[in-house]
């Protein structure tokens, strides 16, 4: 089991007024899975992916990784679990600017601490760089790629350390349909191929049909399996 | 570490300009105190050449030690401590009286021997007639100054060859006064010294003393074999009990003074340094706004609070590095054009002896230390400015600093 969630809820205080975000979410992804979490804005489905990613803290409830119990209160042993442990791939690519595509990729790896080598880390980011097809962009500039290239570097950049949970939020959201195909494609061979357990945020149900899994959330609960 | 510094420098070579302003701004700061702070030094640096010039720095005055329970007096035995230390080449002793003619002349009388004047041969130069022969028995031999010959010539009419009765006031064992009649032949006259030897009369020690019925001398001046030997033996006679004086002290007086006054203006001129800290400041604080959602970003990727701190904080350490280089190349411009605009000022402004001394040096001198100073001064200035606005990136929170636009 690569993640749980037991009686997950998540509350905002909105000036009086108190919006419930998630009621209760119990959810378990299994190793390896591609899980999409499908609803409408506001449903509270990044709200969801936010707390399995050490991003933002339950109200209530708990969720598991690998087997154990995130403490949230616990700043140290959240950076750790987002530096080892978890790939983030978001709707807006948010890659730095002032950096090429290879050292987008290589980025994650300034904050393992593990002492690699600068020719190894370079090495390992022009494989990912590869293994996402966009070898022949490496050396450029941000500014300078396409859309789809742009959530590409995201996504080596997503497997930079080696993560076993990836959490996209939304990331065909800004690309064109055919893009954003392709996009789903590569996420799905890297599911089957690298073993990656992947937990998508989307508004395109029929796309994540196709790939796997699917969960609904309506305003903060998880509706029936479809 | 290198790649955190690679990682900085490619976000600060995104924005050139903001770089360059600031950089320039710490620059002209550092600028300002290293052409000050070269200044001071070289004003101190001239000063201390002139005082070397005109004093001998081999030679220490030494008189009685006086403390508040005690007075040290200079006996033999103390002399022969003194005379011992290697490095001594001449201890010189003299007495000091003072003499009354009859017209009420005040007389300067300095009992001296021959290593007196072995130390003292520039100053001690006989203008007309000789040196006085010793123990002559009365009347006593004596050589004048410049100026008291000139005094007695004109007051007394008294002249080389001429004897005259002087009285040496000296207080009995009650205390009352008792007046002392002795008679003094001129036997020479001194050429002018320029200093106090001007307005002393010359007299041979031992009979200087058998009159005085002193048992101590006034005085020593002692002659180390280098000037560089002129501390240690100092601090010898000093740990004796007696007091001691040197150029030495001059010159620290002026080392003192000058080192305060650099230290003050180099502290006002600092102030525009305050300027620079604050467009560091700024700009950081900017660049934390700008670079919120890249913050988010990091922290989401696995940067620690202090890993977000280090990669702002080494932006402030590579401007300070390149502040540095270039306040310390533009202070040293700085420092050649207050020599080149400020001397010529300076020299009207003085005349006389020192404007003509400036002349030949430089009137600013950019030390290697000055230079480290300025350069330290550059970092430690950005890293401090820094550390707020890195502080204030290091504590956002990832997913409020991710939903930033």
């Amino acid at each position: 089991m690569t993640v749980e969630t037991r009686g997950l809820s998540r509350h905002f205080q909105m000036g009086d007024q108190q919006v419930v975000a998630l009621d209760r979410v119990d959810l378990k992804v299994e190793d390896g899975a591609f899980l999409s979490i499908v609803g409408p804005s506001g449903s509270g489905k990044s709200t969801l992916l936010h707390i399995i990613g050490c991003l933002d803290a339950p109200t209530a409830g708990e969720v598991y990784l690998k087997g154990s119990r995130v403490d949230y209160q616990n700043k140290k042993s959240l950076v750790l679990l987002r530096r080892h442990f978890l790939g983030f791939i978001f709707q807006a690519y948010n890659l730095i600017p002032a950096l090429t595509a290879a050292e987008n990729a290589e980025y994650p790896l300034y904050f393992t601490k593990e002492r690699k080598s600068k020719s190894e880390r370079k090495e390992r980011a022009l494989r990912l760089l590869t293994l996402v097809g966009l070898e022949h962009r490496a050396h450029h500039l941000p500014s300078e790629l396409s859309g789809g290239e742009l959530q590409r570097v995201a996504i080596a950049r997503a497997l930079a350390n080696d993560p076993s949970l990836i959490l996209a939020d939304e990331p065909t959201g800004n690309l064109d349909s055919k893009t954003g195909k392709s996009i789903l494609e590569l996420l799905k061979r890297l599911s089957t191929e690298e073993g990656k357990t992947i937990i998508m945020v989307t508004h395109d149900f029929a796309a994540a049909q196709r790939i796997g899994a699917v969960v609904e959330i309506l305003d903060g609960r998880i509706q029936d399996r479809i | 570490m290198i790649e955190l510094f690679s990682l900085a420098s490619r976000q600060l070579t995104r924005k050139k300009l903001r770089v360059f302003l600031i950089v320039l701004g710490i620059a002209i700061g550092v600028a300002a105190v290293i052409g000050v702070t070269s200044l001071g030094e070289g004003i101190r640096v001239q000063a201390v050449e002139q005082i070397k010039a005109s004093h001998d720095l081999t030679t220490i005055e030494v008189a009685a030690g006086v403390s508040e329970e005690s007075v040290t007096l200079i006996t033999n035995s103390k002399i022969m401590a003194i005379a011992s230390d290697p490095h001594v080449s001449l201890v010189a002793t003299y007495v000091t009286d003072s003499y009354v003619t009859q017209n009420n002349t005040y007389l300067a009388v300095k009992g001296i021997a021959a290593e007196y004047r072995q130390i003292h041969e520039e100053q001690l130069r006989v203008a007309q007639g000789r040196w006085f022969a010793e123990a002559t028995g009365a009347p006593i031999e004596i050589v004048l100054g410049y100026d008291v010959a000139r005094r007695l010539a004109l007051v007394d009419d008294l002249g080389v060859g001429d004897e005259f009765v002087a009285k040496l006031r000296l207080y009995g064992e009650e205390g009352r006064p008792l007046d002392k009649q002795t008679v003094f032949k001129i036997v020479g006259v001194l050429e002018s010294a320029g200093d106090e030897h001007d307005n002393q009369v010359f007299v041979d020690l031992v009979q200087a003393m058998a009159l005085d019925e002193k048992d101590a001398y006034d005085g020593l001046v002692v002659k180390v074999a280098d000037a560089t030997f002129a501390k240690s033996v100092r601090e010898r006679i000093e740990s004796i009990g007696l007091s001691a004086h040197s150029a030495q002290d001059v010159i620290d007086e002026v080392n003192r003074l000058m080192v305060a006054v650099t230290l003050v203006l180099g502290f006002f001129s600092g102030i525009s340094l305050i300027v620079g800290a604050l467009m560091v400041i700024n700009t950081m604080i900017i660049s934390v706004y700008e670079r919120t959602r890249e913050i988010g970003l990091s922290k989401a990727l696995g940067a620690s609070d202090f890993d977000v701190m280090k990669l702002f904080l080494a932006e402030c350490v590579i401007i300070g590095l390149v502040g540095g280089v270039l306040g310390d190349l533009l202070g040293i411009g700085f420092a050649v054009l207050i020599d080149l605009l400020g001397k010529p000022f300076l020299i009207s402004a003085l005349g006389g002896s020192i404007g003509a001394n400036l002349e030949t040096g430089s009137i600013t001198i950019v030390t290697p230390a000055i230079l480290a100073g300025g350069f330290a001064i550059s970092l430690v200035l950005s890293v401090i400015s820094g550390l707020y606005p890195a502080r204030r990136a290091a504590r956002l929170n990832p997913l409020d600093a991710l939903r930033q636009l």
